[in-house]
């Protein structure tokens, strides 16, 4: 036992003249920055989605990222042509934003306005039609009014119930469409 | 100023004003309520596929097209109002450039300023008078 003792000790004590305490630090260092970067040497990154890249830059790209599906998502308000609707997204409703759910009319007389498409760069014209004929869908409410003038200037005004001008007596408003009638030259 | 400058403030002015073609300010400022073709929405806004010709070759039929609320009260120009009627007349009303008079902006002008108060029994009387 003894002799273990002191085999110990003379180990530890030649560890300690050979070595500072600064070594430790210096070597456990270059081990935690040499492991951090690691993952950063010259792999495939482009290969990945760029949503996941993204995080080194705080995820503003991710909020980016995010923006642009929505804008290209049909069921999102911030989809490029909801630029100026006001109600709910038929989309989400069962229809779609160019058709009716089941068991609704779409209404003749509707609201119509300009939105840009940022895939394209163009502007469109796009026509509001109004679903009629049920109670409220009550999903995706967007409220979006560019270019939608106050209601004493009522030709422009998205504010209206346009399924009071159905003639068939459908005037309970359900849903929205948004749909593309022409490209605005 | 410079002619740069004056340059650059006209083509400022020109890219504030958005102009369209009539077709697109017809889609923006008529086609809401008097639907794609002009044919309205029975009992609730009188087609003009039929009217709008006849209208436009008598002197009332003229101030009532440019008089109605529509097309009076819209944001239009008057340079802009004379082409969407001119263009609805064409391609709604089946009218041959010969077939009548195209509207011009001091027309237009001519017109605009005075309401029309009474646009359903002014819309009979013209009927009647053109049909």
């Amino acid at each position: 036992m003894n002799r273990l003792d002191k085999l110990a000790e003379a180990s530890v004590r030649s560890v300690a003249r050979r070595t500072s305490r600064r070594s430790l630090l210096a070597s456990l260092g270059a081990l935690l920055v040499g492991g951090a970067a690691v993952p950063l040497l010259p792999i495939a990154r482009g290969a990945e989605p760029p949503a996941k890249g993204a995080a080194r830059n705080g995820g503003a790209d991710d909020k980016a990222a995010a923006k642009a599906a929505a804008l290209q998502d049909p069921q999102s308000c911030e989809y490029w042509r909801h630029c100026a609707i006001d109600g709910y997204l038929c989309g989400c409703c069962g229809g779609s934003q160019h058709s009716c759910p089941p068991g609704t009319e779409m209404s003749a007389v509707t609201w119509v306005g300009t939105c840009h498409n940022p895939v394209d760069g163009l502007d469109y014209v796009v026509s509001y039609n109004d679903c009629c004929g049920k109670s409220t869908c009550g999903r995706c409410l967007c409220n979006r009014n560019e270019r939608d003038t106050p209601i004493y200037i009522p030709f422009q005004s998205n504010d209206y119930n346009w399924c009071s001008g159905s003639s068939k007596g459908n005037v309970a408003y359900h849903c929205s469409t948004a749909r593309i009638v022409g490209q605005a030259r | 100023m410079r002619p740069a400058l004056l340059w650059l403030v006209a083509c400022t002015l020109a890219a504030a004003v958005r102009a369209y073609e009539p077709e697109v300010n017809y889609m923006l400022q008529c086609m809401g309520c008097h639907t794609p073709d002009g044919s309205g929405e029975p009992g609730r806004v009188p087609s003009i596929r039929d009217t709008i010709l006849p209208f436009a070759r008598v002197a009332a039929g003229r101030r009532y097209l440019v008089q109605v609320p529509g097309a009076a009260q819209s944001t239009l120009s008057d340079a802009e109002l004379a082409a969407v009627l001119n263009w609805m007349i064409v391609e709604l009303g089946h009218g041959t450039p010969q077939a009548f008079a195209p509207f011009t902006a001091a027309e237009i002008a001519e017109y605009r300023r005075t309401p029309l108060i009474d646009v359903r029994s002014e819309r009979e009387r013209l009927l009647a008078l053109t049909h």
